[in-house]
């Protein structure tokens, strides 16, 4: 699905959208840099409550499109800074890691990975 | 930094039984750290110089019914003539000669900062009946003899009496089981993630014991493991402390450093010094203080850098807390 | 759905039973970082985690959730087996992501 369609269906908040046109094939749903790291595969949206610039270095190096912060937590000048500069899609949504990543997995039409 | 009684019941090992102690022995030891010389000498000085005789000290001693006159110049304290002084000399037949050849200049002082237990010591182990007392700057600031003490600890006694009395009052009045006084105190080590939150939990398997409200619990528990948890990734070591009294429930973190340098940035959400390596046990998201501040009826925060931080969450677990404030 | 049927509905192991196994579960909450867990109101929780430390029971504990599921198939240290009998929680370990155990939970919830 692409990245625009997907933010457009499970109502996300947009901060920065580089690339709208991006295929998104996966979810994954964390708040371990590491586990993100080690787990996260390509092609995904990050589901995480992690607001911080870290989670987009980790991003580009896992090769997710996009980060998805829950819980409307605050988004730091320096994250957005740099989610433009890394070319990383920066979305929020006010629910929860349970419920997003539900929403999402049904959009996805997974056979929702693990 | 802390107000807080040093020596009431501590639980290191957390296993202690006993929930409610009762404040009585609790009370007077407390008193006497918490009450600084200051608080108890005397600092409406009569003093002499140098070149007073000693016939002078003398009446001064009558008139005021004192029992030792110090020797100041200048606000430099130079010696002290005690009654045992003026005897010898009255004895030696010198009571006219000057302060200066008799006086005792081998002094024991106490200073203003020094807790009443200190001065207690001093006049167990010295047998002295009295002991100037100085301040940093070395200037003489009051006396203190045995007759202060026993005059503030008397005055001490009647008002922490009196509150504890209109404190028992009250419980019985509202009849609520948790009206109890509770005071615990665990000790938090820096990163020692092996036993953070056990003090946590063993407040909430207590307060569920004693049948509080879950929603009071709830709250009393998650700003106890917040506190606990800073001080066990930020501090360098410290106390997590909690009280019940009076359909309240204080918690309080105490630490002995690093400090916060910015306390309006650390207490909003998001922000938070911690490294990857504390991320990675799930901690450092900068929510901690948030937490807290979200369940607490009051919150209170006070860090000197280089010397510690003191945070102090007060849960109402009577909602006629709440009316009253 | 209680706790252990969660368990069955994922093809997990349950380590731990704890105290509230028959307790349906009423909210199920996903996170790594224990203070957000603490947001959380409501009662009777499962908790999703990749965390596998103490740590996750003791907050759990604070919540009052009825069990924990560490996900990734991540191997669980001896002393958080300890800490979830202490507490009297239930302990299950996946080998889904957290991501693919949500839609699952989720997907069982619905049917019941």
């Amino acid at each position: 699905m692409k990245l625009r369609d997907l933010v457009r269906l499970a109502g996300l908040e947009v901060l920065a959208l580089p690339d709208g046109e991006v295929e998104v094939r996966h979810g994954y749903t964390s708040d371990l840099l590491s586990d993100v790291m080690g787990h996260c595969p390509e092609d995904s949206i990050l589901i995480t409550v992690q607001n911080h610039k870290n989670t987009v270095a980790v991003s580009t190096l896992a090769g997710a499109h996009a980060i998805l912060v829950v819980h409307n937590r605050p988004i730091p000048d320096e994250m957005l800074t740099l989610a433009n500069r890394e070319k990383v899609a920066l979305l929020r949504t006010n629910l929860d890691q349970f419920t997003i990543s539900c929403r999402i997995g049904a959009l996805l039409g997974l056979e929702a990975r693990g | 930094m802390s107000d807080l009684p040093k020596n009431y019941i501590s639980e290191p090992g957390l296993n202690g039984e006993g929930v409610e102690q009762p404040a009585e022995p609790l009370v007077l030891i407390e008193m006497i750290q918490r009450l600084k010389v200051r608080d108890v000498m005397t600092s409406k000085l009569v003093t002499v110089v140098r070149a007073s005789p000693l016939r002078e000290v003398q009446s001064l001693m009558k008139a005021k019914r004192i029992s030792g006159v110090p020797v100041e110049e200048g606000g430099r304290f130079l010696g002290l003539v005690t009654i045992n002084d003026i005897l010898r000399a009255l004895e030696g037949g010198y009571i006219d000669e000057t302060c200066q050849k008799h006086m005792s200049t081998k002094l024991v002082v106490l200073e203003d900062d020094m807790p009443l237990s200190f001065a207690l010591r001093y006049f167990e182990n010295y047998h002295y009946g009295r002991f100037p007392v100085i301040n940093r700057e070395q200037k003489l600031v009051g006396i203190i003899c045995q007759r202060d003490i026993n005059r503030a600890l008397l005055l001490e006694l009647a008002n922490e009496l009196n509150r504890l009395e209109s404190e028992w009052v009250l419980s019985k009045a509202t009849a609520q089981p948790y009206n109890l006084y509770v005071l615990r105190e665990f000790p938090v080590s820096k990163y020692d993630f092996e036993n953070a939150g056990k003090a946590a939990n063993k407040i909430k398997q207590i307060l569920q014991e004693k049948k509080f409200p879950p929603k009071v619990i709830r709250r009393i528990a998650v700003a106890a493991y917040e506190l606990e948890i800073n001080l066990c990734v930020h501090s360098d070591g410290g106390s997590l402390s909690w009280q019940i009294s009076n359909g309240r429930a204080e918690i309080i973190a105490t630490d002995s450093g690093p400090g916060i340098v910015d306390l309006e940035w650390a207490c909003k959400d998001g922000n938070s010094t911690a490294n990857e390596w504390i991320r990675s046990f799930g901690f450092g998201a900068g929510m901690g203080l948030v937490n807290v501040k979200r369940v607490a009826d009051e919150f209170e925060i006070e860090s000197t850098v280089n010397v510690g931080t003191r945070v102090k969450a007060v849960i109402y677990i009577d909602e006629k807390q709440k009316d009253e404030s | 759905m209680t706790v252990l049927e969660a368990a069955r509905r994922l093809n997990a192991e349950v380590i731990v039973e704890g105290d509230a196994v028959t307790h349906p579960i009423r909210h199920v909450v996903a996170s790594d970082l224990m203070s957000d867990v603490l947001l959380v109101d409501d009662e009777d929780i499962l908790l999703l985690t990749s965390l596998a430390s103490d740590q996750v029971l003791r907050t759990a504990h604070i919540i009052g959730a009825v069990g924990v599921i560490v996900v990734n198939g991540k191997s669980l240290p001896t002393s958080m087996v300890q800490v979830a009998r202490d507490l009297g929680i239930t302990l299950i370990k996946s080998d889904k992501t957290k991501y693919g155990a949500c839609i699952a939970i989720h997907e069982a919830l619905e049917r019941v």
